[in-house]
């Protein structure tokens, strides 16, 4: 009898159409705890971090964490990992919605897809009933489609994530979408679905999740949801103005990049905030799986050019397509939002992609020729025409579907890739926020917000205050109570926005009643520092070395403007201290010794030679 | 008396419903009034419902003293993603 976990992970193999089952080895899952910790070992053990990453080798392993569908506040989050084709990192992104307690309650703590189908499927999980059927009728469908026609086609409350036609185009920066609009959305992680041809999968699952001391569970359970309902931050500006009500905080500070960074305020912000969407154009708030908080933003623009329905923009989306793009017409960005919804593609990627081209536009790099309209900063319809554009891989969209790193090489100026390994950063200034600017040069996924948000202490004061432009004890902060703290959080399944809340001792207090293992506090920090340690093993496996530890020129380069005009972004030294702290050697691989501390000894041969 | 002006945002908006989400509000205020006083004495704003308290783009502290042309931003706790 398992707790927590199901006790089974799901092989699907599309090459040859075959489906297996076996059990979850628990003591793997009691070091890597689940979601994006054990998605990532096991993905470890099927790959060579070296092959192609759109080969069919290449595994997409959709996992959920031991309190996925427990009940407990928002256990709603699912992971897909995978080497991701964007970046060649490993790739975890993950999402909530109900479609990761559905995999729960059909029996499974993971689902391992390998191979590629010759022509379209999809897969219809019912408990323990699998079929690989065909999607010809759904390809080419959208997300919502898509959902649809399959809950007619399977069950009428099937669960549903499947890639938008973005996805089959093979687009690097398609995600997977689950419950219609919610976006597992980094990494080109529905790009590889795209090439396996697996349109979607629905699942039904019937069961619940066993409880090893169900009393003790929903004590912490109650517990926990009187910390989030008592919170003036997960449950007054979330549910009040979503995650978008950060627009003018973080641009009063003079943090908000925009026109592709070349500077950290924008003077339309406010168009675009929180406060306008919820006035302009929110028709009411949904809330994920379990979640007491409720941030999903359910808007409609109900007339004119950019007449739309959908969730959001959240706050990264809204500064993507926005600011970045200099556009300030919520309407424009509202509807660039819903599109990136209907062809399955990152928001975060597209807006910054359709920035970097804007810039290369207002160069002379790229000609009106090549895109087939003029496409300079604050040109909202352009942005939106562009955004069709790349959803459809159609015409220039073809080339901006690969992202702007492709794209900024490929015409000349690399110098314009607002990113670190090939993914683009987000919506918080490195030049201001220097946690951050560690942050995204170090992260495993490349630059990334979710990886290690140390806003919350730079601005917020979440665990504590540390002045965005203080130095010193940044590396520290950022490697365990930001970078490891999440890879622990992930690995879950609860939601990192209940961290605003809660520490690692609440979520280890629904652990182990759930689950009958002994997870504790002191272990957490391990389990965090342990995936942390894994995923840079596979990077550095991959060819990535300490030289890709570093960020886009551009940063290091004085803000033009604003409140904090002349602030830049500080690494050298933080690197080599952050690696010493890490146990890493200068290269920023992993000494014998730590991988011995962590028990990972056995993984490929990269650390140094002397050690 | 130096000028200020103030910015009120997310939910503190209620304290001054009529102002619009572009628009900040001017004031006049005595020399060496600290944010503190300028909430409790002049916009009659509780200090609790401030988390954020933004001069000039810098996070600062309750206690400190306002200067001419100051411009002052409050902000209830948040966070986000």
């Amino acid at each position: 009898m398992y707790y927590g976990y199901t006790g089974t992970i799901l092989r699907v193999n599309l090459t040859h159409g075959e489906v297996t089952k076996e059990a979850l080895d628990l003591k793997m899952a009691e070091e890597f705890v689940g979601g994006r910790g054990l998605a990532s070992r096991l993905l470890c053990a099927e790959i060579d971090p070296e092959i192609e990453a759109m080969s069919p080798e290449n595994p997409l392993i959709f996992g959920t964490g031991p309190l996925t569908g427990t009940g407990a506040p928002a256990t709603a989050r699912y992971v897909v990992v995978c080497k991701a084709p964007l970046t060649g990192t490993i790739a975890c992104s993950n999402s909530g919605g109900f479609f990761g307690p559905e995999i729960k309650f059909a029996g499974y703590d993971a689902l391992i897809i390998e191979g590629e189908s010759p022509e379209p499927v999809y897969l219809w999980i019912q408990d323990d009933r699998v079929e690989i059927r065909s999607a010809s009728l759904l390809w080419g469908k959208t997300p919502v489609e898509t959902e649809s026609t399959l809950q007619k086609l399977t069950h009428p409350a099937s669960k549903i994530a499947c890639i938008g036609p973005g996805g089959e185009k093979l687009s690097l920066m398609a995600g997977i979408v689950n419950d219609n609009y919610r976006l597992a959305a980094r990494s080109g992680v529905g790009a590889l679905m795209g090439k396996k041809k697996l349109k979607a999968i629905a699942i039904r699952g019937t069961g619940g999740v066993n409880l090893a001391d169900p009393e003790q569970f929903w004590k912490a359970s109650m517990d926990m949801h009187a910390k989030i309902t008592g919170d003036p931050v997960s449950f007054g500006s979330f549910r009040a103005y979503g995650t978008a009500s950060l627009v003018n905080l973080i641009n009063e500070m003079g943090a908000y990049p925009t026109r592709n960074f070349q500077s950290d305020t924008f003077e339309d912000a406010v168009k675009t905030g929180g406060e306008a969407i919820t006035e302009d154009i929110l028709e009411r708030n949904r809330a994920c799986f379990a979640c007491p908080i409720s941030c999903t933003r359910v808007t409609e623009v109900k007339e004119g050019p950019y007449k739309g329905r959908g969730e959001g923009p959240e706050y990264e989306s809204t500064w993507s397509l926005g600011a970045l793009c200099g556009v300030s017409n919520l309407e424009a960005v509202a509807k660039a939002n819903y599109l990136c919804g209907d062809y399955g593609i990152d928001t975060i990627s597209t807006g910054a992609t359709i920035a970097c081209a804007m810039e290369l536009f207002e160069t002379g790099a790229l000609s009106e020729k090549e895109i087939g309209f003029p496409l300079r900063f604050g040109d909202e319809a352009a942005m939106v025409r562009a955004v069709e554009m790349t959803g459809k891989r159609e015409g220039f969209g073809d080339i901006l579907a690969d992202g702007s790193y492709r794209l900024a090489e490929r015409y000349g100026h690399p110098e314009f890739f607002m990113g670190v390994k090939k993914l683009e950063m987000s919506a918080y200034s490195p030049r201001v926020f220097q946690g951050m600017a560690l942050q995204y040069a170090t992260s495993n996924r490349g630059a990334c917000h979710v990886r290690g948000n140390t806003v919350a202490a730079e601005l917020y004061g979440i665990p504590r205050y540390m002045p965005p432009e203080v130095l010193e004890q940044k590396e520290e902060m950022v490697r365990r109570p930001f970078q490891n703290s999440t890879a622990f959080v992930d690995s879950t399944g609860i939601c990192l926005f209940t961290k605003f809340a809660i520490t690692h001792r609440e979520i280890c207090a629904l652990l182990a009643p759930a689950t009958g293992i002994d997870f504790n506090f002191d272990r957490s920090i391990v389990q965090g520092d342990r995936i942390w340690n894994l995923e840079r093993m596979f990077n550095l496996r991959a060819g990535f070395t300490a030289a890709d530890d570093k960020l886009p020129a551009r940063v290091s380069e004085p803000s033009p403007d604003g409140p904090r005009a002349g602030s830049r972004a500080i690494l050298q030294n933080h690197i080599q201290t952050y690696y010493q702290l890490r146990g890493w050697d200068e290269e920023g691989r992993p000494t014998r010794s730590k991988l011995k501390e962590l028990n990972l000894e056995d993984f490929w041969n990269v650390c140094s030679e002397h050690d | 008396m130096i000028n200020v002006t103030v910015k009120l945002s997310a939910d503190l908006r209620r304290y001054r419903p009529a102002l619009r989400i572009d628009e900040s509000l001017p004031l006049s205020v005595p020399e060496e009034t600290t944010l503190l006083e300028l909430l409790s004495e002049i916009l009659q704003i509780p200090a609790h419902a401030i988390a954020i308290p933004i001069v000039n783009g810098v996070k600062c502290k309750l206690n400190q003293k306002l200067v001419e042309g100051d411009r002052v931003a409050f902000w209830p706790p948040m966070a986000g993603g």
